[in-house]
């Protein structure tokens, strides 16, 4: 993963990615008994066996742990569902509409739910190859970034992870992007005084690009 | 060309490592049902043809796989051959064994039954073709002269020739009168040698002028009937070798599949495809639909499905032509049968046909002279279809048989009319699925599932809760269990009769013991387990005499009961044991009768018993009882029921799945409780889930099938009822315990709950029906409250939305309600003589009581219930501080409300006092309400007293002048 090796660039190290995404809810089907757990975050359950409820990653993986439940895969993680997407994405210039944390979710459930996930070796390479598709497209759209000067970046349906690894850099390049530009707009803005220099400066508004 | 897809169906069993194997298909006479057979599965299954999903019929009598099936000519007795040598015929369509009616040395490849059905031909890997007469099961004749595994025979529809096909290639002329070899062709079929699952095949076309035999060049090569000549063939796009063909019934098309996988369909006349299917596997046999236009296909993995209208609708239909071809009278053999024949996998019967083609390019021989008329008749028929002269004897023998016929049609028409009563099931468990693991047995407590080996099987119990319950080893079952039951404490499973030998028998298994070798078993002879059930100590099994065996857990045979009918289902619950019975034969409109019994097996009683009500025209597909123990029920066509003593005794529709509007799910019941069903959905063409990977419980909310309301708050009234109906059944409860001196603390503090629910709920009805105006149904809402809290609510509720009207009509229920509680208290504490009354006017003070009886007490009377002597006054008095100022009316409301409680507080100890004897004169009694520390209370309390006071006397001379 990219953002492994250059770790310190990013904001959050993948360990605390998956952090956060522990708290998306998934669906479980206990094998046991137990009342509601009222948790700060909400209450989870009644639990009763053979009833799929809803709880966070976190909690399915810890009963996962204990053999007290089976983890259902959420919708997208069937082989239809990503053969679906991995094509779409692979056509459509935009990114496909995945669950936020999807790489970490799917991370962790190949861990510690391998013998829930039907069809797991076709899933995980899907989604591998999701991934690198994914990559490999922020790769060659951020050279736009260069090859034009740039104020702004739309990127519709990027994940936790592909953000947190764009971010540092497109920020940064953006800003300075931003710095070079301004003095030659301050030089304009002379002609120009009456409008309010931060406007002026943007220039044309250009159409962002929707990837 | 179109791209479509046959969905295709899992019949049999994959071979021995996924490998291919010949299977075989036929229709009967009216399309209703299809009969698969595959070489690697013993069983032949009957499967319906409009209901895929139900559950198919299995005939198994074979010791290995089935590699031919023949139907004969009037579709009342199968055939069927197999790799254990033998020839076995059944009577269809009910599918039972008749005799054994021939064995070889080695396995049987083929069989085919002539025109008539009297004459049944069987072959196989041995060298001669059996002949054999199917009435008395003589052989007629050996035919010899086959070097190879014989792989297929055609009588000729004018049962002058017989024609067969060996896996070398070769194909046999014969004569069959004298049964001589007429002609030999040598090696102009593709030889298979060592592939059994694809066979070489042939077949005469409908009319009996062509002999069709796969060629060489991936090719159907036709063949002369008489001289054997090559006439033409079908050449187009099969890349490999040909494997199957069909006829249609009218002999105007023909089906072809080859090795490629796939299938094409021939217009034989013009010698071109019509159409073409592919198929993932190898299409092994084929058939046409007997009326209509459809093709039914199995592949060699066991797989079939039907490919609806194969013939473009702008083509004639494969059995277009047949009912002219039946006034021809070709034959000395019934046209009747002809007509209805189904182009079998091997019994090659069809019809006289028009569809001659190549008719310029006939030069035979004419055999005798009927050939000749009929083949005058056929160009009459082929130019204008005019009427035909026949001979009178023709006429006369088709006579017969068409009556002959009719009546078999009408016999066969009453049987599918007059609705069947249901089969008895156990709740919970999945039909046989060849090759599958099934269910027999699933609840909230776990699943029993069994998995069919060659003749054994293998079932295995699990819990749903793996931490709690026991670990039961899974067991190799050689009874066959079909039936079977779980709890806590045990399981018990029984097996139908099969035959003379398999007797039925019913075993308990015991989940733990202090005792080893504590499971037992019970055989019945001449009697046939249908339903079994298991309680606390108890097993109970319903049998086909009608009688209800009830067993200890540990075996001993406690009683035995009669049934008042054929048994549907039995359910266990700790002592209690439902058992639901046919009443009477099913109702042509209406469907099943049935009832129900709930017997307790402690102490040997029948605590409940009714009818059992359906809805028209469904059966019963779930029966039990839910977790805090009442009966349920849920009918094919998707309704719940619950049944509660309420209204002497009725079942209530719950849940109607209809009203979800999701045509594509379909609920399979596992259980209920209070408020919620416990199904697993099912995705539309199944109505039953796999046993893997194991189901998941979805939970839906219980809703009664209410009508369109003008309030649009139908949630809320379903909230309403449900509420009631458990409020009910938790008082029966109370009442129950407490008669039983049991302690009700607990269902008391349920039943509060419950009541705080439902108040909550009518505080919310009330909203919407003052947002709808709706004022009359509000008030009568608040009178239904049972806590004086929730009418204070509803109160500043309707304040709040701005109704002082209502608001006002509220406070004066609420004084009402005081006053009545108050003297209800009263009497009851002073004088329990008064009962009567006190029971009329408790109604007001505490609807909690029975509900039933708070609505029959309220309903029937309008908001000015208040008409006791008293009531006019206090309005009266109350009034004019109210008239003018509509603006302080909130304030007033609430005042009034805590003056009532004050007063309430108060009057209590006065009350007692004040009017336990009777002759205290009124004037007194204000002087005791004097206490009240509330300034507020002052005024109130003396309205409210005086008219407290007089409703007491009125009631005590109401007492009196009954006494």
């Amino acid at each position: 993963m990219a953002s492994q090796a250059d770790a310190h660039a990013a904001t959050f190290s993948a360990a605390e990615l998956e952090f956060l995404a522990e708290d998306e809810l998934i669906e479980i089907v206990p094998n046991m008994r137990m009342d509601p757990l009222n948790l700060i975050c909400g209450d989870f359950g009644p639990f009763r066996p053979q009833i799929a409820t809803q709880v966070p990653v976190w909690l399915a993986v810890a009963l996962k742990r204990r053999g007290k439940c089976t983890i259902r895969p959420p919708d997208w993680m069937s082989v239809e569902k990503l053969t679906q997407v991995l094509e779409a994405e692979r056509d459509a210039e935009k990114f496909q509409p995945l669950p936020f944390h999807y790489v970490e979710i799917s991370r962790l459930l190949f861990d510690h739910a391998r013998d829930d996930i039907p069809d797991i070796y076709m899933v995980r390479s899907l989604i591998e190859d999701i991934k690198d598709v994914r990559f490999h497209k922020i790769g060659t759209g951020l050279e736009i970034i260069s090859r034009e000067r740039t104020y702004a970046l739309r990127l519709k349906n990027l994940s936790a992870m592909e953000a947190n690894i764009v971010r540092p850099f497109v920020t940064r390049a953006l800003q300075t992007f931003y710095k070079l530009s301004s003095p030659d707009m301050i030089q304009d803005s002379d002609s120009v005084s009456n409008r309010q220099p931060q406007t002026a400066n943007r220039g044309p508004r250009r159409q962002l690009k929707d990837r | 060309m179109k791209i479509r897809t046959i969905k295709l169906r899992e019949a049999h069993k994959n071979g021995e490592n996924g490998g291919n194997s010949f299977c075989s298909i036929l229709w009967d006479q009216q399309g209703d049902r299809i009969v698969t057979a595959s070489s690697s599965d013993p069983s032949i299954w009957v499967h319906d043809a409009q209901f895929p999903s139900v559950n198919p019929k299995s005939i198994k009598h074979h010791r290995d796989g089935v590699t031919a099936l023949a139907l004969s000519p009037n579709f009342t007795c199968l055939a069927s051959g197999s790799i254990d040598h033998s020839v076995k015929l059944y009577k269809f369509p009910g599918g039972e064994f008749e005799t054994n009616i021939t064995r070889f040395t080695l396995p049987i490849r083929a069989l085919a039954f002539n025109k008539s059905g009297t004459m049944l031909a069987a072959a196989g890997d041995d060298e001669g073709i059996k002949l054999i007469n199917t009435i008395d099961g003589s052989i007629a004749r050996v035919l010899k002269g086959h070097k190879g595994s014989i792989t297929g025979l055609a009588f000729d529809p004018k049962s002058e020739y017989f024609a067969s096909v060996d896996s070398t290639g070769t194909v046999i002329h014969w004569e069959l009168q004298p049964g001589t070899i007429l002609n030999t062709l040598k090696g102009i079929a593709p030889a298979t040698f060592s592939d059994q699952s694809a066979m070489n095949m042939l077949s005469w076309s409908p009319d009996g002028d062509l002999l069709a035999v796969p060629g060489l060049k991936n090719d159907v090569v036709m063949y002369d009937r008489d001289t054997a000549e090559k006439l033409f063939s079908l050449r187009g796009d099969h890349v490999q070798p040909i494997c199957f063909l069909s006829w249609s019934p009218n002999g105007r098309y023909m089906a072809t599949s080859g090795s490629d996988r796939q299938i094409i369909i021939w217009d034989v006349d013009k010698k071109q495809d019509i159409d073409r299917q592919k198929f993932s596997d190898r299409i092994s046999c084929m058939a046409w639909k007997p009326h209509g236009n459809a093709l039914a296909v199995i592949d060699s993995k066991g797989k079939y499905g039907v490919w609806e209208s194969p013939v473009p609708s702008s083509m004639k239909s494969p059995t277009e032509d047949i009912p002219n071809v039946r006034s021809n009278g070709l034959l000395l053999f019934d046209e009747d049968e002809e007509e209805a024949s189904a182009s079998g996998s091997l019994s090659d019967l069809g019809e006289d046909s028009l569809g001659e083609p190549e008719l310029s390019s006939r030069k035979r021989l004419r055999k005798n002279s009927t050939l000749d008329d009929s083949w005058g008749e056929d160009i009459n028929d082929e130019l204008d279809l005019h009427p035909k002269v026949e001979s009178h004897k023709k006429a006369s023998k088709s006579k017969k048989d068409s009556i002959d016929h009719e009546k078999h049609e009408i016999k066969n028409s009453m049987t599918y009319s007059a609705p069947k009563m249901q089969e008895a099931f156990q709740p919970g468990a999945t039909p046989v699925q060849p090759g599958k693991r099934r269910f027999l047995c699933y609840n909230m407590l776990g699943s029993v599932t069994s998995m069919d080996h060659d003749g054994y099987s293998h079932i295995e119990i699990d819990f749903h809760d793996t931490s709690s319950g026991p670990r039961v080893p899974a067991m190799t079952d050689y009874f066959g269990f079909t039936m079977a039951s779980l709890n806590e404490n045990g399981s018990v499973f029984a097996n139908p009769c099969k035959g003379e030998k398999n007797m039925s028998t019913l075993m308990y298994r015991p989940f733990s013991s202090w005792a080893s070798n504590s499971e037992w078993s019970m055989r019945l002879e001449e009697e046939e387990v249908r339903a079994v059930a298991l309680g606390t100590t108890w097993v109970a099994a319903a049998t086909s005499l009608n009688f209800l065996r009830i067993f200890s857990d540990s075996g001993l045979q406690r009683y035995i009961l009669s049934l008042d009918g054929p048994v549907v289902t039995l359910v266990g619950l700790k002592d209690e044991l439902a058992v639901v019975t046919h009443s009477s034969p099913a109702l042509p409109s209406d469907g099943q009768m049935l009832e129900f019994r709930v017997l307790n097996v402690r102490s040997a009683t029948e605590s409940l018993r009714g009818r059992l009500p359906l809805t028209p025209g469904s059966y019963l597909t779930w029966f039990g009882f839910s977790e805090e123990g009442q009966l349920g029920s849920f009918d094919s066509k998707g309704v719940l029921r619950v049944y509660t003593n309420q209204y002497g005794g009725s079942w209530f529709p719950v849940f109607s799945s209809s009203k979800l509007k999701k045509p594509d799910e379909n609920y399979w019941v596992v259980g209920l409780n209070a408020t919620k069903l416990f199904c697993v959905v099912c995705k539309s063409p199944y109505s039953f889930p796999q046993a893997t990977p194991k189901p998941i419980l979805t939970l839906l909310d219980l809703s009664f099938p209410l009508a369109a309301s003008d309030l649009g708050a139908e949630n809320l009234e379903n909230e309403f009822i449900l509420n009631n109906m458990h409020l009910h059944q938790i008082q029966k409860r109370i009442e129950e315990n407490a008669a039983a001196g049991r302690d009700t603390a607990s269902i008391d503090d349920e039943a509060f709950t419950i009541e705080a629910a439902l108040d909550r709920c009518i505080l919310r009805l009330i909203a919407s029906c003052c947002n709808g105006d709706k004022l009359v149904r509000a008030t009568e809402l608040v009178k239904l409250l049972s806590m004086e809290k929730s009418v204070k609510g509803a109160i500043k509720l309707v304040t709040a939305l701005k109704l002082p009207n209502l608001a006002e009509r509220f406070s004066t229920i609420l004084e009402e309600r005081m006053s009545n509680e108050a003297m209800g208290s009263t009497v009851l504490h002073g004088n329990f003589k008064f009962d009567a009354p006190v029971q009329a006017d408790d109604v007001f003070q505490r609807p909690s009581l029975p509900e039933s009886s708070t609505e029959k007490a309220v309903l029937p009377f309008p908001p000015q219930r208040s008409s006791t002597p008293s009531f006019p006054k206090e309005e009266k008095t109350e009034q004019p501080p109210n008239a003018g100022n509509g603006i302080v009316e909130p304030t007033r409301a609430l005042r009034v409300g805590k003056t009532v409680e004050v007063k309430n507080a108060g009057e209590a100890k006065d009350v007692k006092e004040a009017i336990n004897p009777v002759k205290k004169q009124p004037e007194e009694i204000p002087v005791s309400f004097n206490r009240p520390s509330n300034p507020f209370a002052k005024k109130s309390n003396r309205q409210e007293h005086s008219s407290l006071f007089d409703s007491i006397k009125k009631m005590k001379t109401d007492a009196t002048g009954k006494r």
